[in-house]
């Protein structure tokens, strides 16, 4: 079953609009009825990400704009959160559980994606980069197919 | 996020509620640990119980009050953790740093 977008949101680059996001991410999982677990993985992973977009990606410019994005496969939800910035490394973020970064107020956002979600990866382009993360779910195939 | 201060025994107990995902909400905790700072106060209890969502802003939150009243020779004390953000402060490791208590009431019987 190929994957269908199922809801779309595209906000400023600033954090006033974090809440928003939180809203958002409850409004999909809930109008897929999807269980509350995975509600609160998908949530704080939205948050994460599109905090990471404005600070890092877009660095904090409130003219770029952020986009979020809900698909729906049978087998999985996937939300993707894009940029329009110059992207950053991931592979060069300092791991936040070595003891001399423990006490540091940042840097904690893509070990708790991972963790949360069931797949994480990057996409860079000309014009932004992207954060895919798939959260499977046994659910998924019964709302993808109409009976949720 | 909303948070209300009460004091027992001498202790402050910060009642958090809500989402502790940063925004421009996130600054009244800082502000209100450092206003009981400034009144002498250094016993602090954070009650997680009414936090519906935390993400590594509100992690990073909870070292800043760490960090904050440390530095005045006080102490944090959590209660109430969720499972799901004890599960946070476990894989951050961050559970090496903070003291928490099932309950606001063993937590201020701790100090």
């Amino acid at each position: 079953m190929p994957l269908k977008k199922v809801g779309e949101l595209v906000i400023p680059s600033s954090l006033d609009h974090l809440s928003e996001v939180d809203h958002f991410a409850e409004r999909m999982v809930k109008k897929l009825a999807l269980p509350k677990e995975i509600l609160d993985d998908v949530a704080i992973s939205a948050t994460e990400a599109v905090n990471n977009a404005i600070l890092h990606g877009n660095k904090g410019n409130a003219g770029k704009k952020v986009t979020i994005r809900f698909y729906l496969c049978a087998q999985y939800l996937r939300l993707v959160v894009r940029d329009e910035g110059s992207g950053f490394a991931p592979e060069s973020v300092p791991d936040p559980r070595q003891q001399q970064n423990l006490l540091k107020t940042s840097g904690r956002g893509l070990l708790i994606m991972r963790y949360l979600m069931d797949r994480v990866s990057f996409q860079r382009r000309r014009n932004g980069m992207s954060i895919i993360m798939d959260k499977f779910c046994p659910e998924c195939h019964t709302v993808q197919s109409g009976g949720g | 996020m909303k948070l209300k201060a009460r004091e027992v025994e001498g202790i402050i107990v910060l009642e958090v509620k809500g989402q502790m995902i940063g925004g421009p909400e996130a600054a009244v905790l800082p502000e209100t640990i450092k206003a009981e700072i400034d009144k002498g106060k250094k016993r602090f209890v954070l009650d997680l119980g009414e936090v519906d969502r935390m993400n590594s802003t509100g992690l990073g939150n909870l070292i800043g009050s760490l960090t904050t009243i440390k530095n005045a020779g006080g102490e944090l004390k959590l209660a109430n953790v969720a499972e799901k953000i004890q599960s946070l402060l476990l894989i951050t490791k961050l559970v090496t740093i903070f003291e928490s208590h099932d309950t606001v009431d063993k937590a201020v019987r701790s100090f």
